[in-house]
């Protein structure tokens, strides 16, 4: 599990066949590489631990490949697979052809497109209305009416397809790029590539759903580091109780008296450290005492939204019954990459079936429980970010694991069952071009059909976003150099400002 | 996009249409069984011709057969005490390098313990080490711990990364697999027993074929059956999820045993190794109607029958969440598969084996085994593998070995000889010793593939006693130390973090084998830490724990914030602390002296008692100015706890 190209054995010299060859080194490394050999400090001791020198500050901020865009990300998964076709993709062919068999649109429709073969119904129109909203004059859905405000801030995406018609499996592709568990999640990726600009908070935070319907289905396998050393890995904010594992000193413990014993353990570790091998490590261990110290105070800060003024509290929607447990994560959000965080994924709805935007049975309740729930807090940290001149160098995205079907699930409200051929993605911010939309899905919002976006192609464009090439940006792993976009992915220029 | 059932008719340009799917294939392997050599024929889809390796490839370092020879010889002799360490020093001595001396006898003890027994030295070791006056005390103290039952814990701790060892399922139910842990006791039993690695290999493939009365033969079977598998499947879903099953078992055969990325070529032929796409399937046609079962068995250390969680054929199939919707769990043929695709079938795979890895001269039928007279259950197809597998002469056994010592040379040293444990191919590192390698695969075969004569040989070695000692003339020639002429400082895995806190405080329970425990708070070793795979062990997972998703032969060593949060303020981490200062008997400097003997087998320095006692008077102040009664006390646990901070604590020079 190296990072590193082999280098010539004497020389230090990397030949430039097996450079290509062995490939390896995503560019920070590369880079970093050179800068380290040239100061005569890259041991092949410390490069054997998988990320060279950098495993010693593993979260230090690198430089990506060409300037960029965007600095940080916070990604709002609608976890559950909302429905496109009942907020942003409006489609009048469906309100025609309402009550029709989809048969009749496509004759080659199967009963096991979605996840349930004996209650496939017939093209169901949306049951909310839409109106045109913003300069833009996109026609979104009733559901979201803070949304509908910020359309102009919004590139969407209409045909986004993935490759699994399966929670957990769309959730993996979705998240790590393939249908697969095992494999790096985008935000691992992404500070494995950039570091992070906070010295005493986690690079990449995750938050689950608040109200105890559970977490989204494969669980942390959709924050994991996959094979990227562990560091990189999403830090969960546990919704109840302390946040992140041992913030809090001993009991016993006052704060001097810890101060005073943390000096005690630097004088002895200082006292040991010399010229011996590996004097870099112990040095950066000394240090991850002090920084922890620091987290200490650094960490509660970040999350202590009540120190918000009530009117930004408003905007979120704090206090709102139907979704303050949301708001609050989405202002937490805010204060995250604010102080420095690289990543912050957030998670709608819990598990399957009612307990997020998986709806099944009654689109119609489903879909406007939880619009409700993330309406307001959305927009609200949208006006917010923009307010305090972050949201330009900030990548908000908002996408579920995949879209549901035209074709009513029949039961007794009706509902939608999955579809992977088709869901509507939107980012904001971080030099995207706000208003537009790219793609298109068919007339009744099935497939995908103008312009089909792989997961990969939409990976592809938010790394690019971040200053980084896509192709590479790769970690050598038994054997071979695995990316974020496999062996595909086309940067969308088109939603690019 | 969604995968519809059924084989479509391939009419991708790219990739001809065959006239009749799946006869051309098929002849063309049945006419490679028969004759036994591989000849060069054009087939319809380009995708699975049959290429035999060039010599080139055959030349390719690691498939080589086995170069050994002497160990050289050596100007300074005297520092030589067996060849590994003729190999070594000839190489620093034509760089003009000189090896380093001997560490002290503290030093040694500690490293060596560390390294079999991933524990520290028990009280009173140290002194009896030291005391011991024989030339063969250091050889004696090596025997004597490979001797102890903690060794097979050490090392089969090792290995589990290795095999992506878990007891639950992944995906979105992580189901348990209740009985999977007797795979970890089977790896514990089998470094403590020195099982011969050749069979230790053949039986995690085909154990329950090879030797089916011994219970830890099934028991090795665990291996195959080890990975992920979704628990929630749509009928779309059933057979591309059963060739992903049968890719995970291949592609940790493949990395496990022989250092080889064989996975990389399910979708076209290996962009780097001479892996063909075709020997892919006809590797993975091996394990076609494997799969998860139950047998019930009784191991040694057992009272009566246990369900034992094994990978086999025609077994009772467990209970799948898709069983409803008709989920087969395997089919009964392999095919070929264009880019991995199963609507893309290309006729069926017979069983067959890398051909880079079989020696020009010798057919494939010879690894066929029929299955014994009688015997009806399985298919043999795993053992014909495993056969295969472990020859050195004809087939990858060759490879095999190398790639063990290699690993062990690895754990004992910081870095292998080559230093991509799990990539001997082409875009993996080349060994800094291929003569070395060599000559200890070599002695592994002749010692009858026991590892614990390596173990002795590596750890007797001076190479491996040497001291740290740095200085610039020799790091300005070789600051990476590729050529050894120093001993590397290493951090302890997490596993051997929490055993040695356990150890220190007086908390370890030497329980050994049976089911495991996901809580942290159970005081037995971490190897019986529940592997869950949706909830793994916290603390192990801030010291770089894998995922046990794939195979990992080296892990990351981060040093993180969040470790020096677990240090300070865990509930757990505090109560080590406590339970060292119970331990402590005397007081005043005594019972100081006592802890570093216990923490770190030596006695506290001069300026190290300064600070302690400086400490101990500041901070006593500190909680009775706070209004503490036990102010004395918690200062003592704050030492405590600052010692098992320490940067000595879990560096090992």
């Amino acid at each position: 599990m190296t990072l590193t190209t082999e280098s010539d054995r004497s020389a230090g010299l990397l030949p430039r066949r097996d450079l290509l060859c062995r490939a390896g080194a995503g560019f920070g490394v590369l880079g970093l590489a050179g800068l380290l050999q040239s100061e005569g400090l890259l041991g092949r001791e410390a490069r054997a631990a998988g990320l060279g020198r950098r495993a010693l500050t593993p979260l230090a901020a690198q430089q990506g490949h060409f300037p960029a865009r965007a600095r940080r990300v916070i990604w709002i998964f609608v976890n559950g697979g909302p429905s496109q076709v009942d907020t942003w993709d409006f489609k009048p062919g469906l309100v025609r052809r309402d009550g029709l068999s989809i048969k009749t649109f496509d004759p080659e429709f199967k009963n096991t497109t979605g996840f349930f073969r004996n209650s496939v119904g017939n093209l169901m129109a949306s049951p909310f209305d839409f109106a045109a909203r913003g300069e833009c004059g996109k026609p979104i859905s009733s559901i979201f009416p803070h949304l509908g405000s910020h359309v102009d801030k919004m590139a969407f995406v209409h045909s986004v397809y993935t490759e699994s018609n399966n929670h957990s499996p769309a959730l993996f592709m979705m998240n790590c790029g393939i249908p697969r568990m095992g494999l790096p999640c985008v935000g691992s990726w992404i500070t494995y590539g950039l570091g992070s600009s906070s010295q005493d908070l986690p690079a990449f935070v995750v938050m689950s759903d608040p109200k105890g319907r559970g977490l989204p289905k494969g669980h942390a396998a959709n924050w994991s580091a996959g094979f990227l050393p562990g560091v990189f890995q999403g830090t969960h904010l546990r919704p109840k109780g302390s946040p992140i594992n041992n913030l809090v000193r001993p009991k016993q413990m006052t704060d001097l008296a810890q101060r005073n014993q943390l000096n005690l353990l630097r004088r002895l570790n200082q006292a040991a450290v010399s010229d011996q091998p590996a004097a870099g490590e112990l040095a950066s261990r000394i240090e991850s005492f002090e920084l922890a110290y620091r987290m200490q105070s650094a960490a509660p800060e970040a999350l202590a939204i009540e120190r918000e003024p009530g009117h930004v509290q408003a905007l979120y929607g704090i206090g709102d019954k139907r979704c303050d447990h949301f708001a609050r994560q989405c202002l937490v959000a805010r204060r995250l990459v604010e102080r420095g965080v690289r990543f912050v994924q957030l998670y709608s709805g819990g598990n399957e079936n009612q307990r997020s935007w998986d709806g099944h049975a009654d689109i119609q309740g489903n879909h406007t429980q939880f619009a409700g729930e993330t309406d307001r807090p959305v927009a609200g940290l949208l006006a917010d970010l923009q307010q305090r001149g972050l949201l330009e160098e900030t990548l908000v995205v908002w996408c579920g694991e995949f879209g549901r079907l035209p074709v009513a699930q029949t039961g007794k409200k009706p509902g939608r069952d999955h579809n992977p051929h088709c869901l509507t993605a939107w980012m904001a911010g971080g030099g995207t071009r706000g208003g537009c939309s790219y793609g298109a899905s068919d007339d009744v919002g099935f497939k995908a059909a103008e312009n089909p976006v792989h997961i990969n192609d939409l990976h592809a464009t938010i790394l690019h976003l971040l200053g980084i090439d896509h192709e590479e940006l790769t970690y050598s792993y038994n054997g071979r150099d695995f990316r974020l976009t496999d062996i595909a992915g086309e940067v969308i220029h088109e939603v690019i400002a | 996009m969604m995968r519809a059932e059924g084989c479509d008719q391939d009419t991708r340009s790219d990739e001809p249409a065959m006239g009749s799917r799946q006869q051309p294939v098929a002849m063309i392997v049945a006419a490679v069984m028969l004759s036994g050599t591989l000849v060069a024929q054009e087939l319809p889809g380009k995708a699975f011709a049959v290429s035999p390796p060039s010599a080139e490839d055959r030349a390719f370092w690691s498939f080589r057969p086995l170069e050994i020879g002497q160990p050289p010889v050596v100007g300074n002799a005297d520092w030589c005490r067996n060849g590994v360490d003729r190999f070594i020093l000839s190489r620093l001595e034509q760089r003009g390098l000189a090896a380093n001396d001997r560490a002290d006898r503290r030093t040694l003890l500690r490293r060596a313990c560390f390294s079999l027994l991933g524990l520290p030295p028990r009280p009173g070791e140290l002194v009896a080490f030291q005391n011991e006056h024989s030339p063969a005390a250091w050889s004696d103290l090596v025997d004597r711990l490979l001797a102890s039952p903690r060794y097979g814990e050490r090392w089969a701790r090792h290995w589990m990364d290795v095999a992506r060892f878990a007891e639950s399922g992944g995906f979105e139910h992580d189901d348990d697999r209740p009985n999977a842990y007797h795979y970890r006791d089977f790896l514990v039993a089998a470094f403590n027993g020195d099982l011969p690695f050749d069979r230790f290999v053949r039986w995690q493939l085909a154990g329950d074929e090879l030797a089916p009365e011994d219970p830890l033969a099934l028991m090795a079977t665990g291996f195959l059956g080890a990975g992920v598998f979704p628990s929630q499947l749509t009928e779309a879903e059933f057979e591309s999820a059963r060739y992903d099953e049968l890719d995970d078992m291949v592609t940790t055969t493949g990395v496990a045993f022989l250092g080889l990325s064989i996975g990389c070529a399910r979708c076209h032929d290996h962009k780097y190794d001479p892996i063909p796409s075709r020997d892919y399937y006809r590797l993975v046609s091996a394990f076609t109607t494997a799969i998860r079962g139950e047998i019930a068995t009784k191991a040694d250390w057992h009272h009566a029958d246990h369900k034992v969680l094994v990978t086999s054929e025609g077994l009772p199939k467990l209970k799948h969440h898709a069983d409803g919707r008709g989920f087969p769990h395997f089919y009964k043929q392999t095919f070929f598969l264009s880019r991995g695709d199963v609507r893309r079938k290309q006729g069926e795979a017979d069983v067959g084996f890398l051909q880079v890895l079989i020696s020009p001269q010798a057919a494939e039928s010879r690894w066929r085994r029929a299955a014994p007279p009688g015997w009806t259950r399985t298919s043999f197809r795993r053992a014909s593998l495993a056969g295969w597998l472990t020859d050195v002469e004809q087939g990858a056994g060759r490879l095999v070995a190398r790639v063990i010592v290699n690993r062990l040379w690895h754990h004992h040293f910081g870095r292998g000889l080559v230093e991509t444990t799990n990539d001997f191919g082409r875009q993996g590192e080349r060994p800094s010793h291929p003569d070395l390698l060599d000559w200890l695969a070599g002695e592994l075969i002749r010692g009858g593939w026991r590892l614990k004569p390596i173990h002795r040989l590596l750890l007797t070695s001076s190479v491996y006693c040497q001291d740290g000692r740095v200085d610039e003339k020799r790091q300005q020639d070789d600051l990476e130390n590729r050529l050894w002429w120093h001993r590397p400082r290493q951090r302890l895995e997490a596993e051997a973090i929490r055993d040695a806190l356990l150890s220190v405080s007086a908390q370890l329970d030497p329980t050994m084998f049976g089911k495991g425990s996901l809580d942290e708070a159970v005081t037995r070793r971490s190897v019986y830490l529940t592997v869950k795979r949706s909830r793994l062990a916290p603390t192990m997972m801030l010291f770089d724990w894998p995922e046990h998703l794939v195979s990992i032969g080296r892990r990351a060593k981060t040093t993180t914030a969040s470790q020096a949060l677990a240090f300070m303020n865990s509930v757990v981490g505090r109560g080590y602390a406590r339970a060292l200062e119970t331990r402590l008997a005397l007081e005043g400097e005594k019972a100081f002296e006592q802890a570093w003997q216990l923490a770190l087998a030596r006695e506290p320095r001069a300026d190290e008692r300064t600070m302690i006692a400086d400490f101990l008077r500041r901070q006593e102040q500190i909680y009775r100015r706070a209004g503490r009664t036990d102010a004395a006390r918690t200062a003592r646990v704050d030492l405590c706890q600052a010692l098992l901070g320490m940067n000595e604590f879990i560096y090992i020079d």
